[in-house]
């Protein structure tokens, strides 16, 4: 079956940038990704991570230096024409529209450079300008809009081909909780009509929400891809206990234990250990209820936790 | 066709938002009472077409050089440039399109200079020969959109673009035959201004607001519009290495 999206040993390299050792800087590193049709695939990574070099690249605006990157089992760079007909892009923040011209006029403008036109393009621009929730602003001009609309528009525009494969890259980057919300809703409801969309984000949650599956990036490099649900397994090892209640002592040993990767203080009393291996989970368990604790809970971690725990607690550090 | 279209109708919304485009509308009058009042005071009323045809031809191509100019770097800024790279449709005839608009609006100086000249100066200008003038006018438009086609591409490859764009002003005008006959240039001069699209439309046009026979029109507008298909040709080609250069060294989004 042709995967909607489909690297293999993805490579690209920017020579004007060289790393510390003076090599070519690799936005991407023999990048493998495969994500299926009908599909929503979340990219995670912190800034610099790759996403929007990969973006880029399963858009055509930017050649590979290495290995191969398909659409739909088209190639990137030897049958570009075919993957922008495939392809809707959704570019983040304030980029990519023309504030002076309104929501409509931005989409007649974009359809007609896909091949639209006439009654076709005004049923589709009308029509999008609707689901989109911009009916009632479909003639002010986009620089008087708000964040939470202009991403509307962005959204009305990667989808004014009907394309088979929608990418957004980073969507809900600086909108407000409202507008991510609603902008939420509109991915379910792209899930329903069947289109494979390819999300980056560094946003948990949404990528909770949102995804099918999430392949977690850093460096350029895949460290993992797993359904949304599962991926916390790849950290199993990676319980977190919270407790109440804990003797000071009790926190010592709980620090001293081989298997123990973090102790953080919760507030009050409380407690967040986390541990490095299933085995330590039970020694811990153990150590608490021998100390008298009993207000004990374990989870599994978080989507955040994952990422945090896989990538590195780096933050929103910026890669050179 | 409707690319070429598509491109039209967006520059006519775009300028009818950006008053920069319709400054030509002022200057153009301005530029036609300075030299008429120059030539009123010298006496020399035999030039009033000079008066006429400097203002329209410079209105277009300061025009053309001002849009050109920040077509693809705003698209550049905006980040509409990429949208436009990731689209199917060829670049090319969009840009030709929005160019065209531009020069509709820059052709609208002709009008203005002449009823300057009849109405401030008393002047009527006669035109002897409208199908000429016309043809000149629409032939002159045309290569300044292709012209600008070229000068598009070059901008965005050149860190100083204002100040070639600066460059490209009054040193054309002369070696356009704009402000003054080709004739009276240098001789060294001279071969270099029949390259300039301008120097064929400058002689072109006052020629067709004298009452005398205008010689070999139909070849001269041939140069005219080579001229400007030959500068969009450069234009495109140029414009394409442009766009795969910056995929492939990944600086579209660098300003």
């Amino acid at each position: 079956m042709t995967a909607a999206v489909h690297t293999r040993g993805l490579t690209r390299a920017y020579a004007g940038r060289k790393t510390d050792r003076g090599r070519d800087h690799l936005a991407l590193d023999s990048f493998d990704l495969r994500v299926e049709e009908g599909e929503v695939h979340g990219l995670l990574g912190p800034n610099g991570a790759g996403k929007t070099t990969l973006c880029r690249i399963l858009s055509t605006v930017l050649l590979p230096t290495g290995g191969t990157a398909e659409v739909l089992g088209h190639d990137v760079r030897t049958e570009a024409d075919v993957v922008r007909r495939t392809v809707g892009i959704v570019f983040g923040g304030e980029r990519g529209l023309y504030g002076r011209l309104t929501p409509r006029q931005n989409l007649r403008f974009w359809g007609a450079l896909y091949g639209l036109g006439g009654k076709e393009l005004r049923r589709r621009t009308d029509a999008l300008l609707e689901r989109t929730g911009l009916g009632g602003r479909a003639d002010d001009r986009v620089d008087t809009m708000s964040r939470g609309m202009k991403q509307r528009v962005h959204i009305a525009r990667g989808l004014i081909t009907d394309p088979p494969v929608l990418i957004l890259d980073e969507p809900t980057n600086g909108m407000d909780p409202v507008a991510a919300h609603d902008f939420r809703a509109m991915i379910t409801e792209l899930r329903t009509d069947g289109r494979t969309v390819l999300l980056t984000t560094h946003d948990m949650g949404e990528a909770e929400a949102l995804c099918d599956r999430v392949t977690l990036v850093d460096r350029g490099r895949v460290i993992a891809t797993e359904t949304t649900d599962s991926v916390g397994a790849l950290l199993a090892r990676h319980d977190r206990i919270d407790a109440t209640d804990v003797p000071p002592e009790v926190v010592t040993a709980l620090r001293a234990l081989p298997g123990t990767e973090s102790v953080t203080p919760l507030g009050g009393d409380s407690i967040r250990v986390v541990t490095a291996d299933a085995d330590t989970v039970g020694e811990v368990l153990r150590l608490l209820v021998a100390s008298g604790v009993t207000r004990v809970t374990t989870a599994p971690p978080g989507l955040e936790e994952v990422y945090l725990g896989l990538i590195g607690r780096q933050g929103m550090r910026v890669r050179p | 066709m409707r690319l070429f279209l598509n491109g039209f109708l967006f520059q006519l919304r775009l300028s009818r938002r950006s008053p920069d485009t319709f400054l030509v509308c002022v200057t153009a009058p301005l530029l036609t009472t300075v030299f008429l009042s120059i030539n009123a005071y010298t006496g020399r009323h035999e030039l009033t077409s000079y008066a006429v045809v400097a203002p329209t031809l410079m209105s277009l191509w300061a025009l053309a050089l001002s849009v050109a100019g920040s077509a693809l770097t705003e698209d550049r800024d905006l980040g509409t440039l990429e949208g436009q790279i990731a689209a199917p449709a060829p670049m090319a005839l969009t840009f030709l399109g929005r160019m065209c608009s531009v020069v509709v609006v820059g052709s609208m100086a002709f009008a203005e200079t002449w009823l300057v000249a009849g109405a401030l100066f008393g002047r009527w200008i006669a035109l002897p020969h409208p199908v000429v003038s016309v043809a000149c006018l629409l032939a002159t438009a045309l290569a300044t959109a292709g012209t600008a086609g070229l000068l598009s591409p070059l901008f965005v490859l050149t860190p100083s673009a204002r100040t070639l764009q600066n460059t490209l002003t009054f040193p054309f005008y002369l070696l356009g035959g704009v402000l003054v006959p080709v004739s009276v240039l240098p001789q060294w001069l001279r071969p270099a201004s029949y390259t300039v699209f301008l120097s064929w439309s400058a002689d072109l046009l006052r020629d067709s607001l004298a009452t005398d026979p205008v010689s070999r029109p139909a070849l001269r507008l041939l140069a005219v519009l080579a001229l400007g298909a030959a500068g969009y040709g450069m234009g495109m080609l140029l414009l394409h290495r442009v766009v795969l250069r910056v995929r492939r060294t990944g600086t579209l989004t660098r300003t």
